[in-house]
C-alpha cells in the first residue's frame, strides 16, 4: 500500500506529462459586467431631453449571505422591511434561474451580485450604508440611469427604457443582464448607438463560483458611454405643442365635447425634419426607469386611460376628413376631371348609387364654385360628382376588359397613404394609413365573408337595441353577398377622406409638405446626428426624398394659394385666425371627419409663415398638423389649438422661437452622470477592510459522504 | 449482556480500573504515539494552510480551523489516555457499549441528522458542534466483533470460530453497514467492511468463509451498481474516477482540482502557505477529504512521501502490538490497523486519482472532531492491548 501510493505520488508530481494546470487557470476567469451609461438625447439646439441621473442600486451578494450563521435569513428579513417586500420574495429573486427555479429568479451569473432595488430611495440607501454590520452581503452601488428632465416632454418620441429580458438576450447575445435597453421611441430605434459599450471587470473564480481575486490589471475594460443623439425636436416648440394640445382638450371638454385624445405634429416641409410631435394623453418615461411597477403599468394600460403609450401623431391613424381634399384635388386636376378655370356645382346633397350624400350640415351654395372656393369653403358635393363619375368610367373600363384607372387611389398612394412613412422610429410605432380600392375590397371580403354570412344568419342576439340589431344584421347580410363590391359611394367617401380612408397626422403633414416643396414626399426623421464622447459627429441623419407626387407645381401652388388665410372667410380654416397679426402668413385646410358612433374628429393641416421663393412659389417654414378626436369641426378645435402654437412660434405671446437650421455643437456632457464608478471588488462592501472574496465552505467537522 | 454475565472474572468496576497503573503492565508504545502525534500536528498545519486564506476572505479568523484542530487533538489525547488504561475485562464491557451507542447514534442520524454533500450522516449538537456516529461505529464494530469471537471461543478453549460465530459476527457487521449505506455514506461503509474483514481473518475464520465473503462482496457491489442501489452522485464519482476529464464542473471536479494541486507541488512543493491552488480555495473539501492535496502542493513529493511513510510506520507498530498480544488484543489491534490503513489508502488514493472519490477523512490529518476522537480512542486501545500483552 505504502509503495503503491508513493509510486503514484511520484508519477503525479514529477513524471505526468500532461499536467492540467493551464486549463484550470483559464476556466476560472470570469467577467463582471460594468454597464455603460446610455447616451444622451438632445433637442435641435443642444438642450437635454434625456440624460443620466445617478441611482442607488442595492444588490445582494449571495455568497456572503450564505456564509452568515443563519444563511442570511435575518439580513433578508431586515432588507425586506426596508424595501416593503417579503423575505420569501427577496429570497426567490436572488436565486439563480434554472430549469427547477422559475421566475422571479436571477437571470444573471451565479457569482454576480443580484440587484434587488434598482432605484433605492435616499432613506433606504442611508439605512443600509450606515448600518453595514446589519446588512452583510448587501451592496450599495451608484449607477447611471436614464433621466428625463422634461418629465412627459416628447415622451412618445423619446420612448422608454427597461431592463433586458431573456428574449432580448437571445436576440442579441452581446447584451448583458445589467444592460438597460431602449424599448420604444428613439430609445429603441437608436438603442445600439445609445447603449454604449459595457465595461468588463475580469475576476478569477474559485470552483464554487465565488470571486477569488482580480485578474492581472489590463484585462479590465472601461465602460464607454453611448453616443449622444441630437434630434430635430425643438424643446420649446414641443412644449408649446403639448400645452396647446392639452389646453384644447380641456377647452373642448368644457364645451361639452368628449375630446378623448389628440395630436400635433410640426415639421419643416423643406428639410423633412420633425420639429415637434405631441400626443394626448401622454405618460412619463421616467416611470419605466428601474422597472415599472405593476400598479403603474396597469394604470397606463387600463381602458379608461385611453392608451397614453400610443404616440398618436405618428402611430395613430384616423379618417382625415376634408384635409384629404388636397389629394382629391391633385388627382382631379392632374387627370383633367376638373379644370382650374371651371366652376362646378355645390348642392346641399347629392344622390349617388341610390344613397343621399350631403354637405357638412347640408350647406348649399346656389351657384357653381371654382376649385379655389370649393377647397376654401370645403364643399363636399363638389368633389362627390367627379369622383362618382371616375368610378363609373372605371366600371366601364372593367366591362370593356381593361384595368380600372383608379386615379384617386393612385394619387393617394403617391402622397404616401397606405405606406409606412419610414420615420426613424420602430416600425410598430408608425402608422401606414389606408384607403379602399377594388382589389383590396375583394381580398378582404374573401377573408371575412364566412363571418359576415354567419352574422347575417344568426343576427346579433347580444345587441340590446332592436334598431341596431336590425341594422347590423342587414349590413352583415349585404356584406355576405355584396361585400366585395366597390361602389360609387365608396369613391365619393374617399374623395372627402371618409370611408376606409385613414392617415396619421405625420402622413398628412408629409402630404402638405409635398404641396409646399414642389411635390417631394419626405422620408422624415427625428434624429439629426449621433455625436461621440469627444464631440465628434459619427453619423448625420438626413431625411431622404422617397418619391415625388405626379402633380405639376402650378397645381400645387394653386391649391396652396386657395387655402391661404389671407382670403379670410372664404377659407374655413381661417376662422380662428381672422384679425391675428400673421393671418396672411398662414394657410390651412380643415377637416371634420365623421366616425360612426363617435363625435367628429377635428383636423387642421396648416403651414406658415408663408413667403415666396426665388421662383415665386409659395414657401412655408413649418407645416403644422393638429387633430383632436371627438372635438367637433376643424375650425372650432384644431384651428384655435394650432393658433396658440403659431402665437408662440411667431412671437405673439412671448419672444419668437428661432428653430435650429444647423446642427448644434455638442461638447462633453454637462451635468450628466459619468459611468458607474468601477467597483474595485464586487464583494467588498460587507467587509471593506478585507481584500479577499468569499468562497463558501461548509462549516462542519467531518467529511462529505 | 449475557456474554459478560457468563464470564466469572468480570468485575464491572469502572472506577477500579482508573486507579494508578497496575504493576504488571508494560509501558506505552511511544513510537506509535509519536507517529500519531506527528500525523496529527502535520494535519493541523495542513488544515491551517488549507483554510487561512479562505477564512480571511470570509471575514473569519484565519487561524480558526488551526485552533479547533489543535483542540480536537487535545481531546483525542485525553481519550487515548483513558482508553489505554482499560484492562481486558473492561474491554469486554467497553466493546458492546461502544457498539450499541454507535448504533443508536446511527439511528439518531435518521431522526435529527443533517445532510452534507448528499449524506445524511451528522448530528448537530448545537453551538457549532456536530457528531458523525459512523466514525465511532468503526471502533465499536472492531471491538464488538473482537469481544464476540473471544467470548465465544473462550467457552470452547480457544477453538477456531464456528459457523454460528461467523453468522453472529455477520449480524454485528450487517446492522451498522446497512444503516450507513442508507445515509448513504459509501466511504464509511467500505472502511467498516475492511476493518471487519481484518477481524474475521485474525479470528481464524476458515478460508471458505473469507473467500465466500469476498465473492459475496463483489456480487453485492455489482448488483448495487446495476440495480440502482447506489445514489446517482455515488455512481458519478465512480465513473468520474474512470474518466476524470469528462465533467470538469461535476463529479470529477474534486479529483481534477486535487490533481492540479498535487501536480503543482513537484519535488519539494511550492512551500508552506504558498500553494496558489490551495490559497485560491480551488480544491473543494480541502481541509477534510482532500487535505492530502495541500501536502502534495505545498510540501511536494517529499512531504507527501513522509506522510505516507508515517502511515506505514503507524501500521507496522500496530501490527507489532497485534503480534505480541493475546487473542482478544490481537483481534482489536488487527481491526484498528485494517481500518486506519484502508482509510488512509483510500483517501490518499482518491487524492491521487487511484481510487474512487468517497467522503473519507485522512486519519489524524483531516479536520474533523468525530474522526479525530475515534482515532484517539483507537490509538489508546492499541496501547491498552500492548500494556496487557504478555512480555
Amino acid at each position: 500500500m505504502v509503495l503503491t501510493l508513493s509510486v503514484r505520488l511520484y508519477y503525479v508530481q514529477l513524471l505526468d506529462p500532461d499536467q492540467p494546470v493551464q486549463t484550470a487557470g483559464r476556466l476560472h476567469d470570469a467577467a463582471i459586467v460594468v454597464p455603460a451609461p446610455r447616451g444622451r438625447i438632445l433637442d435641435a439646439r443642444g438642450r437635454v431631453l434625456v440624460d443620466n441621473a445617478s441611482a442607488q442600486v442595492l444588490s445582494v451578494n449571495r455568497e456572503v449571505l450564505q456564509a452568515q450563521p443563519d444563511g442570511g435569513t435575518s439580513v433578508l428579513t431586515r432588507l425586506a422591511g426596508l424595501l416593503n417586500t417579503t423575505p420569501a420574495l427577496l429570497a426567490k429573486q436572488i436565486t439563480p434561474c434554472s430549469p427547477t427555479v422559475a421566475a422571479p429568479c436571477w437571470t444573471g451569473q451565479p457569482y454576480e451580485p443580484v440587484p434587488v432595488a434598482s432605484n433605492a430611495s435616499t432613506a433606504v440607501a442611508l439605512a443600509v450604508s450606515e448600518h453595514r454590520e446589519q446588512f452583510p452581503g448587501v451592496e450599495l452601488k451608484t449607477v447611471a440611469v436614464p433621466n428625463y428632465p422634461g418629465g412627459t416632454l416628447a415622451a412618445h418620441v423619446l420612448g422608454y427604457t427597461g431592463q433586458i429580458t431573456a428574449a432580448d438576450k437571445t436576440a442579441n447575445p452581446a447584451l448583458s443582464d445589467e444592460d438597460t435597453i431602449g424599448l420604444s421611441g428613439l430609445q429603441a430605434q437608436y438603442d445600439s448607438a445609445l447603449r454604449g459599450t459595457d465595461g468588463r471587470q475580469v475576476v478569477q473564480l474559485s470552483p464554487q463560483g465565488t470571486v477569488v481575486s482580480d485578474a492581472p490589471s489590463g484585462a479590465d475594460v472601461a465602460a464607454v458611454q453611448g453616443d449622444t443623439l441630437v434630434t430635430s425636436i425643438d424643446a420649446d416648440v414641443q412644449r408649446l405643442a403639448e400645452t396647446s394640445l392639452a389646453k384644447q382638450i380641456a377647452d373642448s371638454r368644457a364645451k361639452g365635447k368628449r375630446a378623448t385624445s389628440g395630436a400635433v405634429i410640426v415639421m419643416d416641409p423643406n428639410t423633412g425634419r420633425v420639429i415637434a410631435s405631441a400626443s394626448y394623453p401622454t405618460y412619463s418615461p421616467q416611470q419605466f426607469i428601474g422597472g415599472i411597477s405593476n400598479a403603474d403599468y396597469a394604470a397606463l394600460t387600463a381602458p379608461q386611460a385611453n392608451d397614453p403609450l400610443l404616440g398618436r401623431a405618428i402611430a395613430g391613424q384616423y379618417a382625415p376628413g376634408s384635409t384629404f381634399k388636397l389629394i382629391t384635388a391633385s388627382s382631379l386636376v392632374t387627370h383633367g376631371e376638373i379644370s382650374l378655370d371651371g366652376s362646378y356645382a355645390c348642392p346641399g346633397s347629392l344622390t349617388i348609387d341610390g344613397r343621399v350624400k350631403t354637405n357638412y350640415d347640408s350647406e348649399s351654395f346656389g351657384f357653381p364654385l371654382t376649385l379655389q372656393n370649393a377647397l376654401g369653403y370645403s364643399c363636399d358635393t363638389f368633389f362627390y360628382a367627379p369622383e362618382a363619375a371616375e368610378y363609373y368610367a372605371d366600371q366601364a373600363r372593367i366591362a370593356a376588359g381593361h384595368k380600372p384607372d383608379e386615379f384617386l387611389q393612385k394619387m393617394a398612394a403617391a402622397y404616401g397613404v397606405g405606406r409606412s412613412p419610414g420615420i426613424d422610429l420602430p416600425a410598430s410605432e408608425q402608422a401606414s394609413g389606408s384607403y379602399a380600392d377594388r382589389e383590396t375590397r375583394l381580398a378582404r371580403w374573401k377573408a371575412a365573408r364566412p363571418q359576415y354570412c354567419k352574422d347575417a344568419q344568426r343576427g346579433f342576439p347580444d345587441e340590446p337595441d332592436p334598431a341596431q340589431r336590425a341594422f347590423q344584421t342587414a349590413l352583415a347580410a349585404e356584406n355576405c353577398t355584396d361585400g366585395w363590391r366597390y361602389r360609387a359611394g365608396d369613391n365619393a367617401d374617399m374623395a372627402i377622406g371618409q370611408g376606409e380612408t385613414t392617415l396619421s397626422p405625420l402622413q398628412l403633414a408629409l402630404a402638405y409638405s409635398a404641396m409646399l416643396n414642389g411635390g417631394r414626399i419626405w422620408q422624415p426623421t427625428l434624429g439629426w446626428a449621433l455625436v461621440d464622447g469627444a464631440g465628434k459627429v459619427v453619423r448625420t441623419i438626413t431625411p431622404k426624398v422617397r418619391s415625388t407626387v405626379p402633380v405639376s407645381r402650378s397645381v400645387l401652388n394653386y391649391i396652396a394659394d386657395s387655402l391661404n388665410f389671407s382670403r379670410g372667410w372664404a377659407v374655413s380654416g381661417a376662422f380662428a385666425y381672422i384679425g391675428s397679426p400673421y393671418q396672411a402668413l398662414i394657410g390651412g385646410k380643415t377637416g371634420t371627419a365623421e366616425v360612426f358612433g363617435h363625435q367628429d374628429t377635428s383636423w387642421l393641416a396648416s403651414w406658415g409663415p408663408l413667403g415666396r421663393d426665388a421662383h415665386g412659389n409659395p414657401h412655408a417654414k413649418y407645416v403644422v398638423v393638429g387633430m383632436v378626436e371627438q372635438a367637433g369641426t376643424g375650425a372650432t378645435a384644431a384651428g384655435p389649438m394650432l393658433k396658440r402654437i403659431y402665437d408662440g412660434l411667431l412671437g405673439v405671446t412671448g419672444p419668437a422661437i428661432v428653430t435650429a437650421t444647423a446642427l448644434p455643437r455638442i461638447g462633453a456632457p454637462v451635468g450628466a452622470v459619468s459611468a458607474p464608478p468601477p467597483t474595485p471588488r464586487p464583494d467588498v462592501p460587507t467587509a471593506p477592510q478585507q481584500p479577499g472574496a468569499v468562497p463558501t465552505y461548509p462549516t462542519r467537522p467531518g467529511s462529505g459522504g | 449482556m449475557t456474554l459478560l454475565a457468563r464470564d466469572p472474572r468480570a468485575p464491572f468496576a469502572l472506577t477500579a480500573t482508573l486507579l494508578p497503573l497496575e504493576r504488571r503492565v508494560r509501558g506505552y508504545d511511544w513510537v506509535l504515539i509519536a507517529t500519531a502525534l506527528a500525523l496529527s500536528l502535520a494535519g493541523a498545519v495542513l488544515v491551517w494552510a488549507a483554510t487561512r486564506d479562505t477564512s480571511r476572505a470570509q471575514g473569519l479568523d484565519p487561524q480558526g480551523f488551526l485552533y479547533r484542530h489543535l483542540f480536537n487533538i487535545a481531546v483525542a489525547g485525553v481519550l487515548m489516555v483513558v482508553a489505554s488504561r482499560l484492562d481486558a475485562r473492561l474491554l469486554r464491557l467497553f466493546g458492546p457499549i461502544v457498539y450499541v451507542i454507535s448504533l443508536l447514534g446511527l439511528a439518531a442520524v435518521f431522526l435529527v441528522g443533517s445532510t452534507v454533500n448528499g449524506a445524511h450522516a451528522w448530528i448537530r449538537l448545537g453551538g457549532g458542534f456536530e457528531l458523525q456516529p459512523s466514525e465511532f461505529m468503526k471502533l465499536g464494530l472492531v471491538v464488538g466483533m473482537a469481544v464476540l469471537f473471544v467470548q465465544r471461543s473462550a467457552e470452547r478453549d480457544d477453538a477456531p470460530p464456528t459457523t454460528l460465530d461467523v453468522v453472529l459476527a455477520m449480524t454485528l457487521i450487517a446492522l451498522p453497514l446497512a444503516m450507513i449505506m442508507l445515509q448513504p455514506d459509501l466511504g464509511s461503509a467500505m472502511v467498516l467492511a475492511a476493518a471487519a474483514f481484518g477481524v474475521l481473518i485474525a479470528a481464524g475464520v476458515r478460508a471458505r468463509w473469507t473467500i465466500g465473503l469476498l465473492a459475496l462482496t463483489v456480487v453485492v457491489a455489482v448488483l448495487a451498481v446495476k440495480g440502482g442501489l447506489l445514489a446517482d452522485y455515488q455512481l458519478a464519482r465512480f465513473s468520474s474516477f474512470t474518466h476524470p476529464g469528462q465533467d470538469i464542473q461535476g463529479a470529477a471536479y474534486n479529483v481534477t482540482q486535487a490533481h492540479i494541486a498535487i501536480a503543482n507541488g513537484g519535488l519539494f512543493g511550492t512551500g508552506l502557505f504558498h500553494g496558489p491552488q490551495t490559497n485560491g480555495g480551488f480544491v473543494p473539501e480541502q481541509r477534510t477529504d482532500f487535505v492530502f492535496s495541500v501536502a502534495g502542493e505545498e510540501l511536494g513529493l517529499v512531504g507527501g512521501a513522509v506522510l505516507i511513510g508515517l502511515y506505514g510506520l503507524l501500521c507496522w507498530r500496530g501490527l507489532r502490538i497485534a503480534a505480541g498480544a493475546d487473542r482478544a488484543g490481537r483481534l482489536v489491534a488487527v481491526g484498528i490497523v485494517c481500518w486506519i490503513a484502508f482509510q488512509a489508502f483510500q483517501n490518499i488514493g482518491m487524492n491521487l486519482g487511484l481510487t474512487p472519490v468517497t467522503g473519507l477523512p485522512l486519519p489524524f490529518v483531516s479536520y474533523g472532531g468525530s474522526s479525530m476522537f475515534a482515532q484517539g480512542l483507537a490509538i489508546g486501545l492499541l496501547q491498552a492491548v500492548r500494556r496487557r500483552s504478555p512480555r
